[in-house]
């Protein structure tokens, strides 16, 4: 998978997993930050989508403090999918 | 208690079930014990664990007491969040494989919440009224809460209030997938906490009314003093971080005991060990004992018994009750350093000292917060008030809401279901939530929970309270940290069996891919009190609140309650009624086995609420009543001669009329409403004045599923307000239970 379609699958897995319904994977800023401002998701939604990253893409997501640079924006979490899968 | 004390750990590898893939492997499991030995001959298959616990504990509670229900009148709450899932969770996800093979199974009897006090009152009762509440992780305390509101209100006399939850594998994996579980013994308070470890456990106390126990001859073993429940409004999961709630409602409880934190000598903390829980509950003790809190002991049991959840409120009660009544403080197990962020007086080994006045906290899912405060028997003067006559209240219907086959209908809307017309379709009725809910606000509601959530707020909005609500959950709002829990908005609503669509699903994918799949946001949806906190965090509802169960009669169980907790001073403004999903499990198996309904109408589903408030907040507030309510009861057992006490209604009119929409100027004064037909409303109305008026069943055009009854109050506060009725008994009911609401016009009560 090229970094355009992980981009294009990890927003269509944020919309359904995440229930960000009314909006669609191009409503999702590629830079902007996931939690807090931003998307406006949490820890929860941290959960999940890690669930979600590792079911879909095979890719596990490390818990706690390293996880942050990773949920930083969705550009940095195709960076570590395609990271990730590129050792694999 | 001793082994407590001694400072023993139940932390174990688990026996009970395995699942590859999950987190932890280890849990403070209750060792054998099985529904076989407890249950009536031939009756076990049909029987839970946590039944079984429940049994065993009530026994041993009324033994101790020295009460015999046959002998004397008993009340029952159990408080619970998982009931027979352990039981039923692997058939769950096998029929979910295969739904031709849905059926009546008997397996399926110990699934609904409302079955381990039904189990409780098979073997141990007869009770005269009995209830199943649940708030997630303080169900349990919440049970007690409800039995001591009854004894203040005079409305009981003695009743036996605990909570049961037994191990399962939804919650096993549940709250591994939320990352919430040490794998190894859980340490609370301790800087090096990772997380809770699961336990299960059944508590029961007998409480009775002092001039009750003391006639007897009985020897108290403690005051249950104070209690106060509120909820945060603020996450499914999450604390809030300062604890503004948990103090609020802590400061709360000791104003109900009219003690100070000076009288208290030891807290018996919720502390379940994950980071969020115990920071938050030492800043929220911090806050609300000021400077005693250097001087106030306090410990968790979850680090010896594991967090056992529904039963957790109850069994950490009664440990706290003991230790009161021994002098001895148990410890908190596993705690060794203690955390910065949560300095407190904490027990790391037992401590005897008398102990004048403890606190026990219980903190659940959707930020439910409940606190007991016991003290030593005559210790501290009766509180102002306690002793006269118990002062009962007197409550209204300010609105009404339902979500049905005929769209969102505010109060007056409810009449439409009394018109003749057509049956509504089969299946899932249309809702747009992005019509009625903000969608990003909504996102983690599921249907249940959107459907509660849009209810109350059209009830509420209806009442003209939608800007109160609102305003009461603003993050900013001091007022709202002042205000005592019982004067702010709450809700009480249920589902006849909880998730059950949603618990199969999460449960077949962690039979088909993991446990490692499990979805942390799907678990805090499979709680029963989901859909009612959801609609508290999205409506800013921050008084009580908290769900109940009883079968096709959980609608009326929700509205009785509110009713008695107004009654009792424990409210002022709750919203009440049920929501029900369409559901093939509920349809095929559970409605068929549990409810014993053979045959039935078109389904459809829906939520319908009440808002109940004091009929002095309504005055003080100068709004208007849309009804009255003039009596109420609940009853176990076939219901003959249940109305011998119903007010007698005003002589009938034409009966067709009630059929049609009547006009004011030919008004039929009185009627009986009904959700779904049954035999047992013929029964329960034999010999009564009541069998005379014109009785009119709502499920041929609401739908004829459990949440009907919902859908008959709703209608009647229609009629009511139009003037086409002057009063409307709702009668509602399942197998061997009933329960009536007398609602008359306002003015004429």
């Amino acid at each position: 998978m090229n970094a355009q379609d992980v981009r294009q699958k990890l927003k269509e897995l944020m919309v359904e997993e995440l229930n960000l319904e009314g909006k669609t994977p191009a409503d999702i800023d590629d830079a902007a930050p996931l939690f807090g401002e931003g998307l406006g998701l949490d820890s929860l939604d941290a959960l999940q989508l890690a669930m979600s990253v590792e079911e879909r893409f095979g890719v596990r997501i490390p818990e706690g403090d390293e996880a942050r640079p990773i949920f930083a924006s969705v550009d940095a979490l195709v960076a570590h999918i395609l990271k990730s899968t590129a050792v694999a | 208690m001793d082994r407590l004390i001694a400072g023993d750990r139940a932390f174990a590898p688990l026996s009970l079930f395995e699942i590859p893939g999950t987190r932890a492997r280890i849990a403070a499991e209750v060792r054998d014990l099985s529904a076989e030995e407890v249950a009536p001959p031939g009756e076990a298959e049909g029987w839970s664990r946590t039944d079984a616990m429940a049994v065993l504990s009530a026994r041993e509670a009324l033994a101790h007491a020295g009460v015999d229900p046959g002998a004397m009148p008993v009340d029952l709450v159990v408080g619970g969040t998982t009931a027979g899932m352990f039981e039923t969770e692997e058939l769950l996800a096998w029929l979910s494989h295969d739904p031709s093979a849905i059926a009546p199974l008997k397996r399926m009897l110990s699934h609904p919440l409302s079955s381990t006090a039904d189990h409780v009152r098979a073997v141990v009762g007869p009770f005269r009224r009995v209830r199943s509440v649940c708030s997630a992780c303080s169900s349990g305390a919440n049970a007690v809460l409800l039995g001591a509101a009854w004894l203040r209100a005079g409305l009981s006399t003695r009743v036996l209030a605990g909570g049961a939850d037994g191990l399962c594998r939804l919650t096993y994996t549940g709250f591994g997938a939320l990352a919430a579980v040490d794998p190894d013994p859980c340490r609370p308070f301790d800087r090096r906490r990772a997380g809770l470890n699961l336990g299960e456990a059944a508590a029961f106390l007998l409480l009775e009314s002092e001039d009750a126990a003391r006639a007897r001859g009985a020897e108290p073993i403690v005051e249950l003093r104070g209690w106060a429940t509120g909820a945060e409004a603020h996450h499914i999961t999450n604390p809030e971080r300062e604890g503004r709630t948990a103090a609020r409602v802590m400061r709360d409880a000791l104003r109900c005991a009219a003690l100070s934190p000076s009288d208290l000598d030891y807290v018996n903390a919720h502390g379940t060990a994950t980071p969020l829980n115990d920071v938050m509950e030492s800043a929220a003790l911090r806050a609300c004992l000021g400077a005693e809190v250097s001087r106030i002991a306090v410990s968790s049991s979850k680090g010896q018994i594991g967090h056992t959840l529904g039963a957790a409120g109850a069994v950490e009660a009664a440990i706290t009750a003991l230790a009161i009544a021994r002098g001895v403080m148990p410890p908190t197990g596993g705690l060794e350093e203690v955390d910065p962020a949560c300095q407190l007086l904490h027990l790391k080994e037992a401590r005897e000292a008398p102990i004048r006045a403890a606190m026990s906290n219980s903190f659940g899912f959707g930020g439910t917060d409940s606190v007991l405060v016991f003290t030593q028997p005559d210790r501290f003067p009766p509180p102002l008030g306690v002793g006269s006559a118990p002062v009962r209240r007197s409550v209204v219907v300010t609105a009404a809401a339902t979500i049905g086959p005929l769209g969102v209908l505010a109060s007056r809307g409810g009449a439409a279901y009394l018109e003749p017309g057509p049956p509504p379709p089969e299946g899932p009725i249309a809702f747009n939530t992005g019509a009625h809910l903000d969608l990003a606000r909504a996102r983690r509601l599921d249907r249940a929970g959107r459907l509660a959530t849009a209810a109350i707020l059209t009830a509420i909005s209806d009442a003209g309270l939608g800007g109160a609500a609102q305003g009461a959950a603003g993050a900013d709002d001091p007022a709202a940290d002042v205000a005592p829990s019982r004067t702010l908005p709450g809700a009480i609503v249920g589902a006849s069996f909880g998730s059950v669509d949603a618990s199969t699903a999460y449960m077949r994918r962690i039979y088909d891919k993991g446990a490692k799949y499990a979805s942390p946001a799907d678990f805090p949806n499979l709680v029963p009190s989901s859909p009612v906190g959801h609609a508290s965090i999205y409506l800013g509802l921050r008084g009580p609140v908290f769900a109940m169960a009883d079968l096709g009669a959980t609608a009326e169980a929700a509205m009785v309650t509110a009713i008695e907790l107004i009654t009792a001073g424990e409210g002022e403004v709750l919203a009440a009624g049920s929501v029900e999903e369409a559901s093939p499990m509920v349809e095929r198996c559970l409605g068929p086995i549990c409810s014993q309904v053979v045959s039935c109408g078109v389904r459809s589903e829906g939520a319908a609420v009440l808002l109940f408030e004091s009929a002095a907040r309504v005055r003080e507030r100068g709004a208007r009543p849309m009804a009255t309510v003039a009596w109420w009861s609940s009853w176990r057992g076939d219901g003959a001669g249940m109305l011998a006490g119903a007010p007698v209604p005003v002589p009938p009119g034409p009966p067709e009329a009630v059929a049609q929409r009547v006009q004011p100027s030919v008004p039929t004064p009185a009627a009986v409403f009904v959700g779904r037909k049954a035999e047992r409303i013929v029964a329960c109305l034999r010999g009564s004045p009541w069998a005379e008026v014109p009785c009119c069943t709502l499920a041929p055009r609401a739908g004829d599923h459990e949440g009907a009854g919902g859908f008959a109050a709703a209608a009647a506060v229609a009629a009511l307000a139009s003037g086409a009725l002057a009063s409307v008994l709702i009668l509602g009911g399942a197998p061997d239970r009933g329960y009536a609401i007398l609602l008359v016009a306002p003015g004429d009560a």
